[in-house]
């Protein structure tokens, strides 16, 4: 039997990929002023800091610790 | 000489980055990354060794997704795309506090969820490969 706490903690992580699903289906209407994910996505990959780029060092490094985490940990 | 070579470096890199020789290369990787369980040493290398590779790919643009193949992103983004914060802040305050919790049964990660749907091999290799794909779709911004 699952405990009040996971049930609320499965809630919580279903609930939010449904709104980010209906954000991006929200975004790829005509005139949204809401920017697809992969817009901010873009954004944050082309912020520097002077000639470093910081932005794309951050999303590469979360893309790798996604993987290291879900498949290797 | 070197605006020649520059353009003979960027046709292969290019090349490189085409669908037809990313694809195949990823599903490789994958059919051999789904071999080993969580918490092995096979996985461990190939998560790092892959994704170290890809990295640095990355971060060097010797995979090429400039040009014609990156899209350009709006510079400025309007005050709606706050929108986004609600889905991201929660899931990380949800996950970092089960972490915090220990990641039981009770204060599950989305990783010991994962866990159970990515235990058999299709599985795994269809994990490995949407991974490595996600990569392609960073990179190609």
């Amino acid at each position: 039997m699952s405990s009040l706490s996971r049930l609320l903690a499965i809630a919580a992580f279903g609930s939010m990929f449904l709104v980010a699903l209906g954000l991006e289906w929200v975004a790829r209407r005509p005139g949204s002023r809401i920017p697809p994910f992969t817009a901010l996505c873009g954004l944050v990959m082309r912020y520097r800091v002077g000639p470093f780029p910081v932005g794309r060092v951050a999303l590469l490094g979360f893309w790798w610790w996604l993987g290291w985490h879900f498949l290797a940990r | 000489m070197g605006a020649r070579d520059a353009d003979e470096r960027g046709r292969a890199s290019r090349a490189v980055s085409r669908p037809a020789v990313v694809l195949p290369g990823f599903a490789l990787v994958s059919l051999v990354g789904g071999l080993f369980p969580s918490f092995s040493v096979g996985a461990n290398v190939v998560v790092l060794v892959a994704g170290g590779a890809l990295f640095w790919l990355g971060l060097s643009g010797r995979d090429s997704t400039s040009g014609p193949l990156r899209r350009v992103s709006p510079p400025r983004m309007s005050a709606a795309a706050g929108w986004w914060l609600l889905p991201v802040l929660v899931l990380t305050a949800v996950e970092l506090t089960n972490l915090a919790l220990g990641s039981t049964h009770d204060h599950p990660t989305l990783s010991g969820l994962a866990d159970p749907l990515i235990e058999g091999y299709p599985a795994r290799v269809a994990a490995y490969f949407g991974w490595l794909a996600a990569y392609w779709g960073l990179a190609r911004l």
